[in-house]
């Protein structure tokens, strides 16, 4: 058997904050994540979600146990990984499409025309094929946080990590980049770890959730979503659209079972 | 200015406002003289206060070496060759240029290393603020003894009043940039030196900037008490030199220029910011 994309084993992490009291942010956190999945990891703030995207990064290292990407074991940040995050992050210094091949320029210490002409593609993908050479600030939130998606996209990775990337956006363009995201996922088919505290959002997008409590971040349990795909407005509506999100909801505000 | 990508991402046409059908006033429409008001307020300002000065001096007749009227300070200034004129504000300029470009070459990768090591940042940070709080003008003497007299000693001294601004606020700038893109940078593994020459540095540019703004003003005036202290040469040594003869019009016209001088740096670092990084202002500068 393939070992799976991504697989927590009984990972933990424990902070020292300044005064020097343990903070555990995860705690036997295991599950697995297949080629080509959507999984949304939803949880109250301090659910240690955050944490869990930088250990798959590679940029944290965990106190215990293991993150393994393809079967290896994480140690340092990997090529196989895009990264979007709450805020945009753009660099105003430079335009659109110097935005999108910045990963290149600074990784490589230049932008060949090939890549120039990926990135334009992947600004056609998003939607903003006319904007290659406007500036960040005459864009609005919702397109730069297209921009940073093209940005994670440019170096072609197999697994997208996302953390809450549209929670700065106004719920109307919440929803509309939802939609698009879903629409980019299919067209460009990748292992997608999606950071949210929105449970319609989780709902929608995801083939799994992982709901977490918080402090410390323990998964609660791991629901599948049975809703076809595309899903499209219509999913909205649907009836087991609602009886995931209900459900999910009363085990949110439900208090934790002693462990 | 309004932007029309905006209007495409939102997509939410406006309803017109009642109240713009029947107020049309385009801005040209007011008042001509609120207009012209609006434009030439400074000017005005600058001009009632020089011709109120000039009145006072001529009404309670006060006496030039307390307060020259601004028609002997003109009359003072043309008495003097021009030629004489350019030397002293050539010899100021120099000292002020060289000591600010000397704080600018040390300050920048003095903040680069402060920001990126701790230790460095807490041994460091303390003995430059010791050097800061160091009165300069107190100091100056001490210099010209030790360094002898050249510009060396005058360069000094303007650098040492110039530096730390620029070292304070780019260290803040360093510092100011969003953790995300440290950690985009990490992802990519980029490596320190393109983290700090891509994303940091360019991030502290309009914190520098300011600072270099306001090292212009003290980098004249680390030059001045430089030359107060030892110099046959300069503004500051006419205005010092005017004024032991009691030429006190003519210490007034080296003053005028000296502010000119100052203002003329302001603005010119202004214009370099707006040419290189005009992103690093605020839309309404632009």
């Amino acid at each position: 058997m393939t070992p799976p994309v991504i697989r927590f084993d009984d990972l933990g992490q424990v902070f020292r904050t300044e005064a020097g009291r343990a903070v555990t942010a995860l705690d036997r956190v295991s599950f697995d994540i297949g080629r080509h999945e959507f999984v949304a990891v939803l949880g109250p703030s301090g659910c240690g979600k955050s944490t869990l995207l930088r250990l798959i990064a590679g940029l944290i290292a965990p106190t215990r146990g293991a993150v393994e990407i393809y079967g290896m074991r994480v140690t340092e940040p990997r090529d196989e990984i895009g990264i979007v995050f709450q805020r945009p992050t753009l660099l105003p210094w430079f335009d659109v499409l110097g935005n999108v091949t910045f990963p290149m320029r600074h990784k490589y210490g230049r932008v060949t025309e090939v890549e120039r002409a990926r990135a334009r593609d992947l600004l056609a993908l998003v939607d903003l094929a006319d904007f290659a050479d406007k500036r960040i600030d005459e864009l609005s939130g919702g397109m730069q946080q297209r921009v940073a998606i093209a940005r994670a996209l440019l170096l072609d990775p197999d697994i997208l990590l996302m953390d809450e990337p549209f929670s700065a956006l106004d719920a109307l363009t919440r929803d509309e980049m939802s939609f698009e995201l879903l629409r980019i996922w299919s067209d460009r088919p990748k292992t997608v770890l999606f950071i949210t505290h929105s449970i319609p959002e989780a709902v929608l997008l995801a083939d799994r959730i992982v709901v977490m409590t918080p402090r410390p971040g323990r998964v609660r349990e791991i629901l599948d979503v049975p809703l076809p795909r595309p899903r499209s407005m219509a999913t909205l509506t649907d009836p087991t659209f609602h009886a995931l999100a209900d459900h999910i909801r009363g085990s949110l505000f439900s208090r934790p079972a002693a462990a | 200015m309004p932007s029309p990508i905006t209007s495409v991402a939102v997509s939410s046409p406006v309803p017109p406002q009642p109240e713009a059908a029947t107020e049309t006033a385009p801005p040209d429409a007011r008042a001509p003289l609120s207009v012209w008001l609006d434009r030439s307020a400074p000017a005005v300002a600058f001009l009632a206060v020089l011709a109120a000065w000039e009145g006072a001096t001529r009404l309670f007749a006060i006496p030039s070496f307390l307060l020259p009227a601004p028609s002997a300070v003109v009359t003072a200034a043309l008495a003097t060759p021009l030629e004489v004129w350019l030397g002293h504000v050539w010899a100021t300029l120099r000292v002020a240029l060289m000591g600010y470009g000397l704080a600018i070459l040390v300050s920048v990768p003095l903040a680069v290393a402060l920001a990126s090591s701790r230790l460095l940042s807490r041994t460091l940070y303390p003995l430059l603020v010791v050097v800061q709080s160091t009165p300069i003008v107190a100091i100056a003497p001490i210099i010209v003894v030790t360094l002898g007299a050249s510009d060396l000693p005058r360069i000094v001294i303007t650098f040492l009043i110039t530096f730390f601004p620029i070292v304070v606020s780019t260290v803040t700038g360093l510092l100011s940039t969003p953790e995300e893109l440290i950690e985009l940078s990490r992802s990519l593994r980029a490596g320190r030196t393109r983290e700090i020459l891509h994303i940091r540095l360019p991030y502290a540019l309009p914190h520098l900037f300011s600072a270099l703004k306001i090292s212009t003003t003290l980098a004249v005036i680390g030059a001045v008490v430089a030359e107060f202290v030892a110099a046959e040469r300069g503004l500051g040594f006419f205005i010092l030199f005017s004024t032991s003869f009691f030429k006190i019009p003519a210490a007034f016209a080296g003053l005028v220029l000296l502010v000119a001088i100052s203002l003329l740096l302001f603005r010119l670092v202004g214009l370099v910011q707006k040419r290189l990084v005009p992103w690093s202002l605020p839309k309404s500068e632009r």
